[in-house]
C-alpha cells in the first residue's frame, strides 16, 4: 500500500500473525506525516539510534520502533497523584538498566482525562497542549516517553487529526507561536512514534527476566506459581486501535501483547477469562461523581468474573484510572456480599517487585487499597511486614525532622535517600536549569 | 412526539419540547459542523454489537446505537432530548469504536454533542458537572487534573479504611517517595510556573476560559483569581530577573 517513500511506514515481508486490517486509513498517516515533513510544514521528532529502539508488531503488522533509551519521562497526574509507585517502579527499572532518561517539571498533563469526563476543551486546546509538551521533549533532544494510557490514546487521536485536518493545523498553528514552541522556520513538532510506557516494558521484556533471574531470585523472589488476569486499557488499544503492539506469542497476534507478554516473559502463569475485553468502568466523570455505576460495573464485570473463572492472585493493569478503579473499588463490594479481594498493579509495579524493588520504599504499595499482602507472600516477598515498617519508620523520621525545622538534615537525608537528583538523571549530568525564573515551581514543596 | 416508534424509548423531555425548532436545529448544525463529524459517522447496520459490549448501557439507560441511528435519521428532536443528561452517561472507552464493523465511533460523536453542550450551557450540563467543580480548578490553574491532597478519605468513604491511613501524615509521605514524582502535594508533580503561564495562553486563546464562564461563572470567578495571581508573579520574577 501507499507510495512507498515514507521512512516511518514498513511492514515486514511476512505477516507475522493473521491480520484482518492491511490497508489502515490510520497506517496512511505515516505517508502523510512524511509528505507534510517534505513540505516543510512540520518537523518530524525521529528515532535515532541513540534512543535504542526495538521493533514491535502493530495490529495492522506495522513495525513500529519503540524508543528504549534517552526518554523524556511524560508523567501521569493521575499516577503521580494517586499510584506514586506506578511512575516509581518505571523509574527505578531505567536506573537498573543504567539508562539515560529526562524527568523535568517544563509538562503539564495532556487534560485528556477533564475533556473525556467533562467536555470542558476542544480538539485545538488537546492540540496545543500535546504540541507544547513535545516541543519541550524535542528542545531536551529526550525522546517523550507517555505514561497514560489516556494520553497516550488521545495523543495517538490528536495526532491523526492534525495530520488529515489543515484547519486544525492553521488553528493550532498561531497559538504555538505566540507560547514560542514552534521550530525556528515556523514548523509544528510531530514525534515518530507516540509511544505509551507499557510499550517500553513490552519492548524490554526480556532484559526485565534477566533482571528477574539475577536479583529477583536471589531474593527469594518466585512468579511462577502466581496467577496473573490481565487488563487491557480501553485508551491504549481501542482508541486508534490500529497503533499498539501485538505479537505472535500473545494469543497468536489477536489481542493486545504488551503486558501479556512480559508476564509470560517472566514466567508466572497467565490466566484468561470471559470478559477480558471489557472495561473497568472509570468512565473519567464516573469514577468522581457517578461512583456506583464505576464500583458496580468493576465488580460484576470484572472482579467477581475473574475470581470465580480463574481465581487470579493479581490483576495486572497498565493505565492509570484501571488500576485506581480496580483496587479502590473492592472494600465496598462487601456491603453487598460482593466482596472478590484480589492484588491490584500496573505490569511495571509487578516487575519491579519480581525483580527485588522494595514494595513500600520503590513500589509504594502503601498507597493501594487492594489486597496485595497475599500476593507479597506467594511471590516470596515474606518480609513485607518489616518493610512496610521500615518505610513507616522513615516517614516518621521525615515528619520529625520538619516538624523541629531541621531542614539541613532534611536535605542531607534526600541525598542519600532519593534515587536520583531531581530533573538531573542525562547522560552528560547536565543540570537543565535555564534560570531560577524558569524552573520556578507552581507551589513550593 | 414521545419516544420514538423503534429504539429511543424515553419520552422527549418538556425541556426539549419547549425549545423553539430553529434552535434544535442551529445546536444540530453545529454538532454536525464539527470536522469531526465525518469521521466518526458512516453507515449502520443497525446490528447492536455497539450497545451489546457498551458499559454504560449494562447501568443506563443509554445506547451507542441510538445515538447513531438518530443522527443518520437526523433527528433534530431526540437528538437536542439526548443533549441534557443521555449522552453523559457515556463512560468514553471507545469499545463501540473498535467492534463496529463499519467504524462509527459513537463515543466520538458523544464528545463533539458534549462539548457543544458546554458550550452552550445546557442547563442539565451545568448541574451535572457542579460535583465536578474541584476538578476543573485543579486542571485549569495547575495543568494537572489530579494531585494527592485531592483524594481526602471523606469524599471517598467507599474505597475503604487503607484510604484513612494514606491521608494521615500526607505531606512525610509524599516526601518519602524517592522520585521526583510526587513529592509535591496540591500538584501531581512540581509544574513549573512558566508552564502554567504558557497553559493559561492556550485556555485563552481556545476559548476555554469563556466556556468555563457560561458553565459556572462563580468557579469562572476563582480560576481568574488564581491565574491573575499566578500571571502577576510571573511578570515579577521575569523584571526582576532582567534588572540583575
Amino acid at each position: 500500500m501507499g507510495h512507498g517513500k515514507s521512512p516511518y511506514l514498513r511492514y515486514p515481508e511476512k505477516e507475522p500473525f493473521p491480520i484482518l486490517n492491511r490497508n489502515s486509513h490510520y497506517d496512511h498517516l505515516f505517508e502523510e506525516m512524511y509528505e507534510l515533513e517534505e513540505k516543510g510544514e512540520i518537523l518530524v521528532f525521529r528515532i535515532t539510534e541513540e534512543n535504542q529502539p526495538v521493533e514491535v508488531f502493530t495490529r495492522t503488522g506495522r513495525i513500529k520502533l519503540i524508543p528504549t533509551n534517552k526518554l523524556w519521562h511524560h508523567k501521569s497526574c493521575g499516577q503521580c497523584g494517586n499510584i506514586p509507585g506506578y511512575p516509581a517502579s518505571l523509574f527505578w527499572l531505567m536506573n537498573k538498566f543504567g539508562l539515560d532518561y529526562l524527568n523535568e517539571p517544563h509538562q503539564t498533563s495532556c487534560t485528556a482525562w477533564n475533556y473525556h469526563g467533562s467536555g470542558t476543551s476542544n480538539p485545538v486546546a488537546l492540540a496545543a497542549v500535546w504540541l507544547r509538551n513535545m516541543h519541550q521533549a524535542w528542545k531536551t533532544g529526550y525522546y517523550p516517553l507517555i505514561h497514560c494510557g489516556t494520553s497516550f490514546g488521545s495523543y495517538k487521536e490528536t495526532r491523526e487529526q492534525l495530520i488529515f485536518n489543515k484547519e486544525l493545523r492553521d488553528a493550532v498553528k498561531p497559538i504555538l507561536k505566540k507560547l514560542g514552541r514552534l521550530t525556528e522556520d515556523g514548523r509544528i513538532v510531530i514525534p515518530q512514534e507516540i509511544v505509551h510506557y507499557s510499550e517500553w516494558v513490552h519492548a524490554m521484556r526480556y532484559r526485565i527476566k534477566e533482571l528477574y533471574e539475577k536479583e529477583g531470585k536471589a531474593k527469594g523472589i518466585d512468579v511462577s506459581n502466581v496467577r496473573v488476569a490481565i487488563h487491557n486499557a480501553c485508551h491504549t488499544y481501542k482508541m486508534i486501535a490500529d497503533d499498539y503492539p501485538y505479537d505472535p506469542e500473545v494469543y497468536n497476534g489477536q489481542r493486545p501483547a504488551a503486558s501479556t507478554a512480559v508476564m509470560k516473559a517472566l514466567g508466572a502463569q497467565v490466566v484468561d477469562y470471559s470478559t477480558w475485553y471489557d472495561c473497568c468502568g472509570f468512565g473519567f466523570r464516573h469514577i468522581l461523581t457517578e461512583r456506583e455505576f464505576t464500583r458496580s460495573f468493576a465488580i460484576q464485570r470484572k472482579l467477581k468474573v475473574i475470581a470465580e473463572e480463574v481465581k487470579a492472585d493479581v490483576l495486572i493493569t497498565h493505565d492509570t484510572g484501571c488500576t485506581t478503579t480496580f483496587e479502590k473499588n473492592q472494600w465496598i463490594g462487601k456491603a453487598h456480599g460482593m466482596y472478590h479481594p484480589i492484588a491490584v498493579m500496573s505490569d511495571v509495579m509487578f516487575a519491579a517487585l519480581a525483580c527485588g524493588a522494595h514494595p513500600f520504599k520503590v513500589v509504594q504499595l502503601y498507597w493501594n487499597c487492594s489486597n496485595y499482602e497475599p500476593l507479597l507472600e506467594k511471590m516470596g516477598i515474606t518480609n513485607w511486614k518489616e518493610l512496610r515498617k521500615e518505610w513507616e519508620d522513615t516517614v516518621k523520621y521525615i515528619a520529625e525532622l520538619e516538624k523541629q525545622g531541621k531542614y539541613d538534615e532534611l536535605m542531607e537525608f534526600f541525598k542519600e535517600y532519593d534515587l536520583y537528583e531531581p530533573y538531573s538523571k542525562t547522560s552528560d549530568g547536565f543540570r537543565r536549569r535555564r534560570s531560577a525564573t524558569a524552573d520556578m515551581p507552581l507551589f513550593k514543596s | 412526539m414521545d419516544g420514538h416508534p423503534y429504539g429511543y424509548n424515553i419520552p422527549i423531555s418538556e425541556k426539549t419540547k419547549e425549545v423553539p425548532w430553529e434552535e434544535k436545529v442551529r445546536i444540530f448544525e453545529e454538532i454536525k459542523s464539527d470536522f469531526r463529524f465525518k469521521e466518526y459517522l458512516f453507515g449502520c447496520l443497525n446490528c447492536g454489537v455497539c450497545t451489546a459490549s457498551c458499559p454504560s448501557n449494562r447501568f443506563f439507560d443509554y445506547s451507542p446505537r441510538e445515538i447513531v441511528q438518530r443522527f443518520l435519521e437526523e433527528d433534530v428532536e431526540v437528538i437536542y432530548d439526548m443533549m441534557h443528561e443521555y449522552i453523559w452517561a457515556c463512560s468514553q472507552c471507545f469499545t463501540c469504536w473498535i467492534r463496529c464493523p463499519f467504524v462509527n465511533n459513537p463515543g466520538g460523536l458523544v464528545i463533539i454533542m458534549r462539548e457543544v453542550a458546554v458550550r452552550n450551557a445546557f442547563e442539565a450540563t451545568k448541574d451535572l458537572l457542579k460535583p465536578y467543580g474541584r476538578v476543573l480548578l485543579k486542571v485549569m490553574t495547575t495543568g494537572n487534573q489530579l494531585s494527592a491532597d485531592m483524594l481526602q478519605p471523606d469524599f471517598f468513604p467507599d474505597w475503604g479504611p487503607k484510604m484513612q491511613d494514606n491521608m494521615e501524615n500526607l505531606r512525610a509521605k509524599r516526601m518519602a517517595i524517592p522520585f521526583d514524582v510526587g513529592k509535591s502535594v496540591k500538584t501531581a508533580w512540581e509544574v513549573s510556573l512558566e508552564t502554567a503561564i504558557e497553559m493559561y495562553t492556550i485556555w485563552r486563546e481556545t476559548g476555554i476560559f469563556e466556556m468555563l464562564e457560561k458553565l459556572d461563572p462563580n468557579l469562572y470567578n476563582v480560576i481568574m483569581d488564581i491565574v491573575e495571581e499566578n500571571e502577576e508573579r510571573w511578570e515579577e520574577l521575569m523584571e526582576e530577573e532582567e534588572e540583575e
